[in-house]
């Protein structure tokens, strides 16, 4: 039976994903060193947000690659083991969990997709190519969602009703309501962020939690300086 | 958020157990765990602890908290203070939980300790609904939950988050139409939209 | 309108509310029912713009709450409808998630033509973005799998009814016969549980 110490390769490198698809193919030098154990959380993190965030947030499509990767690189090294061995049964537990968090941040990220199809493409029509929310996958499948429904309304209902003004198709765009109220973590101090209408502010200690309206704080999520709960 | 997710969430948890086999050690991604050395406490995830319990290949050692002295004195104390105390673990219920029920035999005073954990959940639990309720009366949109777990958090959503977001589309709603009854007069002519017209599916 | 016997709308409500109360996956596609209310539109429709161009003309303001009332019920009319088909449309679209990408016969009989191709091009951008998902490793992600947070790699599973063979990962096939148990790893039954054939058991 071969050795195991060496299934959870630690160290991944970007450059170490075989093809296209990661941009920073450029120099050699700039080539991140980023550990298996980081990426995993840095999707855990983005996994909860995203199922508590109202919005669709930026897509981990890179982190997501790399867990794949290192999935399959596993799954690789374990096929010589006996599946009942206990090397063998911890590590496919483990893989099972992130299967299902890499699931389930995708499947999240979908759901929002399909609800707010409409608004999701009008607002990625205007975002600069470096800011844009949704994955090319996703894209493209958004945009054939928005068609398919259109598609189906317009078939069933919408060409017999007379008079469609062009303002109804709008009334029909399902935007988010970002004034939700979420739980926040702040993950370092945060000083003097506001909190309410009348511009009350407060200053959040590292390790705090609130309850806040979602756009108050949609900023600090972006920029890691708190987490969703 | 499934309550089956917090529990997912809480497994990543350290706790010791004492393996009753030998190996070197697993290369997680999340992290090496062991060497595991025969009758030797080691640090593993609680989701690890659970299956190598239910495999009989090692015996759970509580974490020093769910002692029944520790416990009285947090239920006291959770008693006496009109803030929610800092719990010994941020997922105290989970744990608890899975460990009890996995391994009763590898617990002290398992039923009692059932029992108080339970007081003090309760005790919170209570002291979350009174203050939620101040909160909502208050018309308040923002509030600090230090100290609360994430399965005490989950236990008032939805409703929280639900009735803020409910009470502030009603007072949005509020300013809105004080400004269109003045505007209506200027509306309308036959089959236009008009102003009211609701969007459909509108959040 | 004095033929009017009912009231405004209330058809597309029922539409609705019959939707909402039924207990079957998907109830059947309601043409007549969505028919009468494209037919009320239009002829409230048409109503409003006759009188609309009496109103103009004359400048007759009692014409005018009329107008208005009847438009209000042209736009609920059209909320109901256009709820209807959203709320049916959810429903087409977790019969993919719950089934996969063929839809079983005796449901496929409650959905009209349009509602078929929209679940058939639902499944189809899903299968490609599943696909896509597992970026240039070749390996999709099974979204319809993995629902559940994992709890344990393996499952006791009660056979329901006699499925025949069926493979496992590492190419060990077993025979699914009705009433047999079996213990199998968690992830590779997952959609023979959620289809009813086998049952979860302890």
């Amino acid at each position: 039976m071969s050795d195991v110490e060496d299934v959870a390769e630690t160290q991944l490198e970007i450059d170490d994903t075989e093809g296209a698809g990661l941009e920073d193919d450029d120099d050699d030098d700039d080539m991140e060193q980023i550990t298996a154990q980081k990426v995993l959380e840095t999707l855990e993190t983005a996994w909860i947000n995203e199922m508590c965030a109202p919005e669709i947030l930026p897509s981990q499509a890179d982190m997501l690659e790399l867990m794949v990767s290192q999935v399959a690189h596993m799954e690789e090294q374990m096929r010589d083991l006996d599946k009942n061995d206990f090397r063998a049964v911890v590590h496919s537990m483990e893989l099972e969990r992130v299967r299902y968090i890499m699931a389930s941040y995708l499947r999240c990220r979908l759901q929002k997709i399909e609800t707010f199809t409409q608004h999701i493409l009008n607002q990625e029509a205007s975002r600069e190519p470096d800011d844009k929310r949704l994955s090319p996958e996703e894209t493209k499948f958004a945009q054939e969602f928005a068609s398919n429904v259109d598609e189906y309304f317009h078939k069933v209902a919408t060409q017999y009703m007379p008079n469609q003004q062009r303002g109804e198709a709008e009334q029909r765009i399902v935007t988010p309501n970002l004034m939700s109220h979420v739980f926040l973590k702040a993950n370092v101090a945060v000083p003097a962020v506001i909190v309410g209408v009348d511009d009350e502010e407060v200053d959040m200690a590292a390790g705090s939690q609130h309850i806040i309206p979602y756009q108050l704080v949609a900023d600090l999520i972006q920029n890691n300086q708190a987490q969703l709960i | 958020m499934d309550p089956a997710i917090i529990e997912f969430i809480g497994e990543k948890c350290m706790i010791s157990i004492i393996p009753n086999f030998s190996n070197e050690p697993l290369h997680l991604i999340y992290g090496s765990v062991g060497p595991f050395r025969a009758g030797f406490p080691v640090f593993v995830p609680l989701w690890m602890a659970t299956h190598l319990r239910k495999q009989q290949k090692c015996r759970i050692v509580p974490p020093e908290w769910m002692d029944m002295d520790i416990l009285e004195e947090i239920k006291e104390e959770e008693k006496r203070s009109k803030f929610f105390t800092k719990m010994p673990c941020e997922h105290y219920m989970v744990v608890a939980q899975l460990v009890m029920s996995t391994a009763p035999d590898d617990v002290p005073r398992c039923e009692e300790l059932r029992t108080v954990i339970k007081d003090i959940f309760d005790i919170r639990e209570s002291k979350l609904r009174t203050s939620i309720d101040a909160f909502i009366k208050g018309e308040g949109t923002y509030a600090k939950l230090d100290n609360l777990t994430l399965l005490e958090i989950h236990s008032v959503r939805p409703i929280l988050p639900y009735s803020l977001d409910h009470i502030a589309r009603y007072q949005r709603t509020a300013t809105a139409s004080q400004r269109d009854t003045s505007m209506l007069s200027a509306s309308m002519t036959g089959s236009s939209s008009g102003p009211n017209s609701n969007s459909l599916f509108s959040q | 309108m004095s033929r009017q016997t009912k009231l405004f709308g209330e058809k597309a409500f029922d539409l609705l509310k019959e939707l909402e109360r039924s207990s079957q996956t998907i109830p059947a596609f309601d043409d007549d029912g969505v028919r009468q209310v494209l037919e009320e539109i239009k002829a409230i429709f048409e109503e409003n713009v006759a009188q609309a161009s009496t109103y103009n003309t004359s400048g007759d303001r009692s014409l005018w709450p009329l107008l208005n009332f009847r438009h209000a019920a042209l736009q609920r009319n059209k909320r109901c409808l256009l709820a209807y088909l959203y709320e049916r449309c959810k429903r087409i679209k977790a019969l993919r998630w719950e089934f996969g990408p063929i839809i079983p016969g005796d449901i496929k009989q409650a959905l009209c033509e349009p509602e078929v191709t929209f679940f058939n091009n639902y499944s189809k951008s899903l299968a490609a973005y599943m696909c896509s998902a597992g970026y240039n490793q070749g390996l999709p992600i099974d979204l319809t799998n993995n629902l559940r947070p994992p709890k344990s790699l393996y499952i006791e599973v009660r056979c329901m009814e006699d499925y025949g063979k069926f493979e496992l990962d590492d190419g060990e096939v077993i025979h699914l016969k009705k009433n047999s148990q079996h213990y199998l790893p968690r992830a590779q039954v997952e959609s023979l549980v959620r289809q009813g054939i086998l049952t979860h058991i302890a």
